[in-house]
């Protein structure tokens, strides 16, 4: 029996999204406390220093806190909705992670092998450092993490309560302004790079020689902008905001189900993150690809110049959390449609002008 | 109500400049020495000389003995009448201290007993973990005051 498609198709990609599913946990566990330390640091404090050396093992601390906690659903809500929202919002944050390729393609080789006594054989393949690679990576990113947000609003309504009601509300007005200037300031890189795929859009980084962000420096900042938006990030954090709103959409929410949406957030955190460093950082590659005397650079694993990159980011989301007070609601409206919106369409013009005339 | 604004020129609207001012103040906050927070039960903060805290009957350093000349004097300053001195006269006609009861849950240490005190003896120190479990352990007896309030050491 050929073992062929048994082990490529389903084998290997269970393996891969285990290791991930592990790995990503990890990280949004310890980027909850890396956001509390680098606050801490910013606002001259400490942060957590009692579990453990620093601290280090306040996010274990947590979440047996939040798993214990009592898990309330008021008596007026939809209590269907209200349970499925969560759910609604944690499960595209992570399937976006599918296609986001974290190493260099197709460096893993699988052993061909035979199981003698059955007569079993594998032939052998080689894998990359991504779950899968579709050919509309980007289209299916932007579109299932948008779902995301249908679950704050979701979540806003089904409580039955006026908080997270206006906090739904604002998320939803926020995603109609930023999810077009979000789509526009890709387009550029997808029109230098000719593809949709991901890996494809890092491959051609390599051929062209240059991070795209330095081709397309605004729609770079454009971006990171949205995605910040996106993702209720500081200072776009409406739909919490915590001084306005109490809690914003979760303020219902308590125990596992609260710490479900912020599972979710953390995670399209690290989308954005990784999203940003795939489309203009030169996603696995390292400095200056193709600088021959920069090579010994290679002997750092490819995943990590990765890693090291959306840490980067992630560090930017926790420093403008710190730095940068929230916008006002009319403030958030004026930014999305009258500078992120025209400025996006604008460099989709300029790029397509200038790739017109360079090569004709 | 129209607030006013300073008119931001178009180039600092542009590069952002105002935010960036505040990206790198902030990033420069994080050095270990603009730190401030105060790690309590583990280092314990410095007090002011000054300060007046749980009181403390000293003894002599040289004999040992106590310092207190049983003059009543305390008792008689203090406001709240938190003080009690018990005395008897010995052989040679002099008071001697016998008891000393110093209730804490009353003192709103004004330190008026302290400068009251005519010889060194009654202190209020720089000691200012107090709480106690109960009202009744609050009312300190004599061996308590010349031990003092010891600091409780924590080991995590």
């Amino acid at each position: 029996m050929n073992l062929d498609p048994i082990i490529n198709y389903i084998l290997i990609p269970l393996v891969k999204i285990g290791i991930l599913f592990g790995i990503l946990s990890l990280v949004i566990a310890y980027l909850t406390l890396l956001e509390r330390k680098v606050i801490a640091f910013m606002q001259v404090r400490l942060g957590p220093m009692r579990v453990g050396y620093h601290g280090l093992l306040q996010p274990i601390a947590d979440g047996v806190k939040l798993m214990l906690k009592e898990d309330i659903v008021p008596a007026r809500a939809d209590r269907l909705v209200f349970m499925l929202a969560p759910i609604i919002t944690l499960i595209p944050a992570f399937i976006v992670f599918s296609v986001i390729p974290f190493g260099a393609s197709s460096t893993i080789p699988i052993p061909a092998f035979t199981v003698p006594g059955l007569g079993w054989t594998y032939s052998g393949s080689m894998t990359g450092l991504f779950i899968t690679d579709l050919n509309i990576g980007v289209l299916y990113v932007l579109s299932i993490s948008s779902i995301g947000i249908l679950g704050i609003i979701l979540g806003g309504w089904a409580s039955n309560s006026k908080y997270p009601l206006l906090g739904a509300l604002r998320s939803a007005a926020q995603m109609v302004s930023y999810e077009v200037a979000l789509g526009f300031s890709i387009m550029g890189v997808l029109m230098i790079a000719g593809s949709l795929s991901l890996v494809e859009i890092v491959n051609a980084q390599k051929n062209a020689g240059a991070w795209y962000v330095f081709l397309q420096p605004l729609g770079f900042i454009l971006f990171f902008i949205c995605g910040v938006a996106e993702t209720n990030r500081a200072p776009f954090d409406l739909p919490e905001a915590e001084t306005e709103l109490v809690a914003g959409f979760h303020t219902e929410y308590s125990g596992f189900r609260f710490s479900l949406f912020f599972l979710a957030e953390y995670a399209a955190m690290i989308v954005v993150a990784s999203m940003a460093v795939t489309l203009f950082w030169g996603g696995w590659l390292r400095p200056f690809p193709n600088v021959a005397f920069l090579s010994f650079l290679d002997y750092v694993p490819s995943p990590l110049w990765f890693a090291l990159k959306v840490a980067v980011f992630l560090y930017f989301y926790l420093w403008f959390r710190a730095s940068w007070p929230r916008y006002r609601y009319d403030q958030l409206m004026k930014v999305g449609w009258q500078w992120l919106m025209p400025l996006a369409i604008a460099n989709v013009i300029v790029t397509a002008g200038v790739m017109l005339l360079l090569r004709g | 109500m129209k607030v006013r604004r300073p008119e931001l020129s178009l180039l600092k609207k542009i590069f952002m400049v105002d935010l960036i001012k505040g990206l790198l103040l902030t990033f420069w906050y994080q050095r270990p020495s603009a730190n401030y927070t105060e790690q309590y039960p583990k280092v314990r903060p410095k007090i002011a000389e000054r300060f007046r805290g749980a009181p403390r009957l000293n003894n002599d350093p040289d004999t040992g003995e106590t310092l207190c000349i049983a003059c009543n004097l305390c008792a008689l300053a203090c406001p709240e009448h938190c003080i009690e001195v018990g005395w008897e006269r010995t052989e040679a006609g002099k008071k001697a201290l016998t008891t000393y009861i110093f209730d804490v849950s009353r003192c709103m240490f004004c330190g008026l007993c302290e400068d009251a005190c005519p010889t060194p003896c009654l202190e209020l120190t720089q000691e200012f973990e107090l709480s106690l479990y109960g009202r009744r352990d609050m009312k300190l007896d004599r061996q308590q005051l010349e031990e003092g309030v010891q600091p409780v050491i924590y080991t995590k």
